[in-house]
């Protein structure tokens, strides 16, 4: 792999230096040779001292256009991918124009006799402009030459600064600048070399120096230099302005200082590139003026700048840090820390309301740089939250010591003070507070920044809340999950086998716990109890009485002779814990399968049902009150138990509430009597039969809609007892365990 | 959601409270604190109308046993009237009228009221 992109690697970067290197290669042959062609039709001119025809003068400027065009060009291309800083961009101009320069200059002075009081010119003849000797025309191409180059470097540098954030119209501006400038370069075309201008073209100069200021004033580079940075860029751009007007002066006056005659050179050289190369000059002047004068209005507000923008970044990634935190503590205190760590107020506190206390009143919960003892000495920040609440913005107080809202004192460093509301979900969850010792701390901006963390750290609590409460969620259905195994197990796990009785019972919750119970006992001489019971209410309360009940039923039961007496003994128990508002109802029947004969009594639970096999049936509804609803005597005295003969064929259904009043889509109750029917069209088959159809029918009437009460069916049959059955029991729920 | 509702009414001395519509596990804390806001304004003799409540479960049957004591230990009752034949066989079938005087009209509870404040 290594190796490959090894090997892979030059060739691409070779190809890749081709295609760009390549047209650069192009523009600089066409240039040279553009150039030497130029060359020949001055030595022509020189050779001859006659000048040129029209049509070769025209043949000139197109080849000296092509070749400085293509120099352009390759400028352009090798500047264009560079992103330089804009001292950088400076300082590079400023010494490449140092060197350019300073080459025109001495070759300027070469072979110049400098005569005081005498002006020898430039060695043109004065009346033709053609060159007297040889070496004046390789001096005259030579600054020329270096001149252009300096020209367009700086236009091309200068444009990297120009289209700093560039738009669609400041791209077009500079194009028009340039296309203006060019255009006024082209007009002086037929110009003799030193001859003034003509109105046209001093109007095409307008129109470019009018262009020229448009692109001055971009300088949008500037905002992002540091207060450094600024110094120094403030320093080039003075020394770039002053070299540029010494080295190409403004209208000619100083132009000598440097290079001697350079515009005259130019001149000679061919007009529009003169002109060109002095509008470039004034452009850079300009700019670099603007540039300095801006950066030297900005320098000021730099630090102030800088400091905002300081804050604002902590701020952010304060906000950040936020986010990341779950842990209230922690997170109330990063919270209430950051206007100071940001640098924007000199102490901060956050105030909530504590939901655990159950006030709604905001209170303290973490403070920075002050403590909340000295807080409450001051303000009263509950007062404040509800002040900022009614004016629905944040709450600036601009003089503390004169506000009467405060308590604070001149010299208790709080001088102004700043409330910023916390929101969640369009509800207040608290505020946040910072207070500066200065009298009018907090400027807009710093109300800005402050309210945005709050944002922020609002949506952070939010949160961490949620987070919380998500835990907690999963923790409860987990208890829940638990629960719900531990009451799976307090109901039997398998029904007696019992010769001659045939039993079937299941009970469902709606929740993950419940208040049914049924039960069975084997008690002393083939006798069997069996307990069906509903604690009012649902769920984890009725669950726990649930509980109780069975742990009354398996130690009472086997005491009790009847099922009045067990009833009676249950009501006893359970009045000592049951809330007033809890009853228990329950079903105790006692089936002999010696005597066949079946005990039940009734504590306000819903009637057995009861069918014998001729197709007889009725409900059970022996009088009795609920377990729990009388503490005294009544419930005893209002007991009444039934005995039953069994008869081979008989059925007895027991059932909680959630049975008969399952409802069906339409609203309508299963009831008692759909019950019964159901009941006496199954009679014929075992207690498992009919205890399936019952559910069956249960599930079809109620279609889709789900059970919203515990519901619990137990189902007995009696087949009657052959008598070799009479033999010990087969097998109970007491032993199977 | 909840589709119960109390309303409150006057006959002479008696605090009236007619129960709307099902009165379950979700809708008995209404119950509760309408008997509450009687006991606050020591209106004691509270008559329940059931002549619109629809259905009735054993946690709103819970109520009536939660404040019956305070109410009658503070010299007044809570009597029940005019309930629906299915709500009456909830109330039946745990023994309530046993404990409660569960009356078939509102006028008769008014009267049974009036005749204990004259004993």
């Amino acid at each position: 792999m290594a190796e490959y992109s090894l090997e892979t690697k030059p060739s691409k970067s070779l190809r890749k230096r081709l295609t760009e290197r390549g047209p650069m290669v192009l523009y600089g042959i066409l240039f040279a040779a553009c150039l030497a062609v130029g060359i020949g039709f001055h030595f022509q001119q020189w050779s001859s001292q006659v000048p040129l025809s029209t049509t070769l003068f025209l043949l000139y400027s197109a080849v000296t256009t092509v070749g400085f065009g293509s120099l352009w060009l390759f400028l352009r291309r090798y500047y264009r991918l560079r992103q330089d800083s804009p001292a950088k961009t400076l300082w590079s101009l400023l010494i490449t124009g140092f060197i350019l320069i300073s080459l025109a200059a001495i070759t300027s002075r070469i072979g110049r006799i400098d005569a005081p009081g005498l002006d020898l010119g430039l060695g043109f003849d004065l009346n033709t402009g053609i060159a007297l000797t040889f070496p004046t025309i390789v001096k005259m191409v030579v600054i020329s030459v270096l001149l252009i180059l300096f020209a367009f470097l700086l236009l091309n540098r200068f444009q990297g600064l120009v289209l700093v954030k560039r738009s669609k119209t400041s791209q077009r501006n500079w194009n028009v600048m340039l296309f203006s400038m060019t255009l006024t370069a082209a007009l002086t075309l037929m110009n003799t070399p030193g001859a003034g201008q003509s109105q046209w073209q001093n109007m095409a100069l307008a129109v470019s120096v009018v262009f020229m200021v448009v692109n001055s004033f971009r300088l949008s580079w500037i905002v992002f230099l540091s207060f450094k940075e600024k110094l120094a860029t403030i320093g080039l751009c003075l020394v770039f302005a002053t070299f540029l007007i010494l080295a190409f002066g403004i209208a000619q006056f100083s132009s000598d200082l440097f290079v001697i005659g350079g515009s005259g050179f130019l001149q000679h050289f061919f007009v529009p590139l003169a002109t060109f190369v002095e509008q470039a000059s004034l452009f850079g002047i300009l700019y670099c003026s603007t540039a300095f004068l801006s950066l030297l209005f900005h320098l000021p507000t730099s630090g102030d700048y800088e400091q905002r923008a300081g804050e604002r970044a902590t701020m952010h990634s304060l906000a950040h840090l936020v986010g990341q935190v779950f842990d209230a503590e922690t997170l109330f205190a990063t919270i209430a820390s950051a206007p100071v760590e940001a640098g924007s107020a000199d102490a901060s506190w956050l105030v909530m309301p504590d939901p655990s206390s159950g006030s709604l009143r905001h209170h303290v919960v973490s403070s920075h740089n002050i403590s909340p003892d000295r807080i409450s000495e001051l303000v009263d920040s509950a007062l404040l939250v509800d002040e900022m609440t009614a004016q629905g913005d944040p709450l600036i107080i601009r003089e503390a010591p004169a506000d009467h809202r405060l308590n604070v004192r001149p010299g208790d460093q709080m001088g102004s003070l700043l409330v910023v509301p916390l929101i969640a979900r369009d509800e207040l969850i608290g505020a946040l507070f910072a207070s500066k010792a200065v009298v009018s701390g907090f400027e807009r901006d710093d109300v800005e920044t402050i309210s945005i963390f709050a944002a922020q750290a609002s949506v952070a609590i939010d949160n961490a809340r949620l987070f919380e409460q998500q835990v907690e969620k999963e923790r409860l259905a987990r208890e829940l999950s638990i629960a719900r195994e531990v009451q799976r197990k307090l109901l039997p796990q398998s029904v007696p086998q019992l010769p001659g009785l045939s039993m079937a019972a299941s009970s469902i919750s709606a929740q993950e716990v419940g208040g049914d119970y049924y039960d069975f006992v084997q008690l002393e001489n083939d006798r069997y109890g069996v307990i069906i019971g509903d604690v009012s209410g649902k769920g984890t309360s009725a669950a726990f009485y649930m509980a109780e009940m069975r742990g009354i039923f398996q130690s009472v039961s086997r005491l009790a002779a009847t099922p009045s007496i067990f009833l009676h003994h249950a009501n006893m128990a359970l009045a000592q814990t049951l809330d007033r508002n809890v009853f228990i109802s329950a079903i105790y029947m006692i089936v002999d399968l010696k005597n066949e004969t079946l005990d039940i009594a009734r504590a306000g639970h819903c009637p057995a049902a009861a069918v014998r096999l001729s197709g007889e049936s009725r409900f059970l509804r022996t009088k009795g009150l609920g377990l729990g609803l009388d503490r005294g005597d009544l419930f005893l005295k209002s007991l009444e138990e039934e005995r039953i003969n069994l008869e081979p064929g008989d059925v007895f259904v027991l059932y909680t509430d959630g049975v008969v009043e399952s409802r069906n889509p339409e609203g309508e109750e299963f009831g008692y009597d759909r019950l019964l029917v159901t009941i006496d069209e199954n009679r014929h088959e075992d207690a498992d039969g009919i205890h399936s159809a019952v559910l069956s029918d249960l599930k079809n009437f109620m279609g889709n809609e789900v059970y919203d009460d515990d519901m619990t069916l137990v189902v007995l049959k009696w087949h009657g007892l052959p008598l070799e059955a009479l033999s010990p029991p087969v097998q109970s729920m007491e032993e199977s365990k | 959601m909840s589709n119960f509702s109390v309303g409150f009414r006057t006959s002479g001395s008696v605090q009236i409270l007619d129960l709307h519509g099902e009165l379950d596990a979700h809708t008995a804390a209404e119950l509760e604190a309408a008997i509450q806001k009687c006991q606050q304004e020591n209106q004691v003799r509270i008559l329940i109308n059931g002549s619109d409540l629809l259905y009735i479960s054993s946690a709103g049957l819970g109520v009536f046993m939660a404040y019956i004591e305070e109410v009658r230990e503070s010299g007044g009752d809570i009597k029940i009237a005019a309930l629906q034949a299915k709500v009456f066989n909830v109330f039946d079938l745990l023994g309530f009228p046993m404990l409660f005087d569960i009356m078939e009209s509102e006028e008769e509870a008014v009267e049974k009221f009036s005749e204990a404040k004259a004993e």
